[in-house]
């Protein structure tokens, strides 16, 4: 593990020298509480101390509307795929984030892959950002063991203060921190990462007193909860949830046509299991008419679906999806509740 | 809509009924696409642009405008008579529109106030979408239409496939653009009940949605009072609360409540 020293007051001087080798993105501030990643031009626009993103920083692996394919009917179909791979740096990612892109690696790897998610993450350069303290009462990070790092960044960064410990976790991270000669950490600066580290074992706790180990146990039992009727009591069907969540991943394909009506494309886009369409086949049959099906289908594909197939819960605990709901449907009480119920 | 087949090139009409015309007024707004548009079909009857009329059937029929007196209707039932495809054009033809806000009066106080003492020579009926009153083959909602999606039920036409108009909140296409929720600035809006489609082109320029493309079929009906009580929006929304929403929500939704 190598650890390097970044000094805050070079930070611009950091980010100068990523942008002469790729795009950066970066927490802006948007108002009202809410931040986004967007372009920047220089670190005075960065908010180091940010509330999660509106959209997480997934959508620069499966961006909401990509284009796939173009198409040509022309005697026969004459298809070419396209696929892009702009290379991004990605700066200020929180462990929640980091987290779900790791979910989604999951997922885009198990066969068939998908190319468009794999070139396009082959040139993102992902820059970790801890979280010292909680962002707001949403998070659950704790409770999912996403609030430290644990992987899938090329450098990740620890505020201590005046400065960033940065652990260099990849070949491509390493080569830029040498490029521009950053200091190795000293003993005083890796004490102090400690404390920190220390600190948050203070902060961080789980959130909802419900032992993780007993979640697939629970939710075993909550099928017929009555908790999904309350929740659908509340639900508006607007797909806020999913298109927050950094774990969800479906979409949809539109074929469109040009005005020759002989060439259009494909684009892919996100998609919502809450919609009261997803599940609608032809001849009209849905199979998850209900919104209190569809809320609990969406929470079972954190939970339970996941654990049962990749061994993994599909909740980064970044609070995205209770922060955005309009009518205060709130994760946390849903777990809560459904403890309860099944008396764990 | 096989019996319905388009020639290569549809003769295309435009015609307006109670509206402000300014849907028709968007497709000059289509810039090159235009061009494009007019190689692919021909356009005999446009009131706005052209003074020339067309006496035989049509293709294409794009309605602008709701239906508000017998004279309306009979003109409709005509044109309907004429043309293989017929299209609702922006929300007044396809909702009913704001000039539905007429149905919450009872019709002869609205006349009287409307043309005055002389009110009886005026006929007046409750306003109707333009499928209350004809078959309607394709909807394109707004106010007005969104050019974009317009261009998108053109192709369809042209194809003689079906178009179907999103079905999910405004909110849906609004996330995906990032936008700060306005409820998080603490201004009402329209998004959660509202059909997308719009690609949420108010509220990613700053105004609020005003529900112009009607509600989504299935609204969620009680959650008013959930969004005020978590946004705690403003003294005078938390004493109207969901009756003020419901109010903007008859804006452009009233006509379709006439049986």
């Amino acid at each position: 593990m190598k650890y390097h020293i970044l000094e805050k007051k070079n930070l611009d001087c950091f980010i100068k020298n990523l942008l002469k080798k790729m795009k950066v993105v970066a927490p802006v501030e948007r108002g009202s509480g809410n931040y986004s990643f967007a372009e920047i031009s220089s670190a005075d626009e960065i908010k180091c101390d940010y509330v999660p993103t509106i959209l997480p920083p997934k959508k620069y692996f499966m961006p909401q509307r990509e284009k796939i394919m173009d198409f040509k009917e022309d005697g026969d179909v004459k298809e070419s795929c396209y696929i892009d791979g702009e290379k991004i740096a990605v700066f200020g990612v929180h462990t929640c984030d980091l987290s779900g892109l790791q979910c989604l690696n999951i997922v885009f790897n198990d066969k068939p892959v998908d190319h468009n998610f794999l070139m396009r993450k082959e040139n993102l350069f992902m820059i970790g950002l801890e979280c010292n303290k909680y962002c707001d009462e949403y998070a659950s990070c704790a409770l999912v063991n996403a609030h430290l790092p644990n992987g899938g960044y090329d450098l990740f960064l620890t505020d201590i203060g005046d400065k960033f410990v940065i652990n260099v976790n990849t070949q491509d991270g390493e080569d830029f921190v040498e490029s521009i000669k950053l200091p190795q950490a000293s003993a005083k600066d890796m004490s102090e990462l400690e404390k920190i580290r220390e600190e948050k074992k203070k902060i961080f706790k789980n959130e909802i007193d419900v032992e993780p180990s007993k979640i697939p146990q629970i939710f075993e039992k909550s099928y017929n909860s009555k908790v999904w009727e309350e929740v659908a009591n509340k639900c508006l069907s607007c797909g806020n949830c999913t298109n927050v969540c950094p774990t969800c991943y479906c979409f949809d394909m539109e074929d469109t046509l040009n005005l020759d009506l002989k060439s259009g494309e494909r684009i892919r886009k996100w998609d919502s299991c809450q919609f009261e369409t997803f599940a609608r086949v032809a001849g009209g049959e849905n199979f998850r008419e209900e919104r209190s099906m569809r809320q609990r289908h969406r929470v079972y594909r954190k939970f339970k679906f996941p654990v049962d197939k990749f061994n993994r819960f599909f909740c980064t605990g970044c609070g995205r999806c209770s922060r955005t709901c309009m009518a205060g449907i709130n994760l946390k009480e849903i777990l809560v509740k459904l403890a309860e119920e099944v008396k764990f | 809509m096989a019996k319905n087949k388009i020639s290569e090139k549809p003769k295309v009409a435009f015609f307006d009924f109670a509206c402000c015309e300014g849907c028709q007024l968007q497709i000059a707004n289509l810039g090159e696409t235009l061009l494009d548009v007019l190689g692919a079909v021909d356009v005999v009857e446009f009131r706005e642009v052209m003074s020339e009329k067309w006496d035989k059937d049509y293709d294409v029929v794009f309605i602008e405008g709701s239906i508000g007196d017998k004279h309306a209707e009979e003109r409709l039932k005509k044109i309907r008579e004429r043309a293989k495809v017929l299209v609702a054009y922006g929300s007044c033809a396809a909702l009913g529109g704001v000039n539905g806000m007429k149905n919450g009066f009872e019709i002869d106080e609205i006349r009287r106030y409307v043309y005055g003492d002389k009110y009886s020579y005026f006929d007046s009926k409750p306003t109707k979408a333009v499928d209350q009153v004809v078959k309607v083959d394709y909807y394109i909602y707004g106010c007005p239409v969104y050019l974009p999606e317009v261009v998108e039920v053109i192709k369809c036409i042209l194809k003689g496939v079906a178009y179907s108009v999103p079905d999910k909140p405004v909110c849906a296409e609004c996330k995906l653009n990032e936008n700060v929720c306005l409820y998080d600035k603490g201004v009402v809006c329209l998004g959660p009940w509202t059909k997308a489609g719009c690609n949420s082109w108010c509220t990613s320029n700053g105004n609020i949605c005003y529900g112009c493309r009607g509600l989504v079929s299935n609204p969620a009906k009680n959650q008013a009072n959930d969004i005020i009580k978590k946004y705690n929006v403003n003294e005078k929304i938390k004493v109207l609360g969901e009756e003020l929403m419901k109010k903007k929500i008859e804006m452009y939704n009233k006509a379709k409540e006439v049986k």
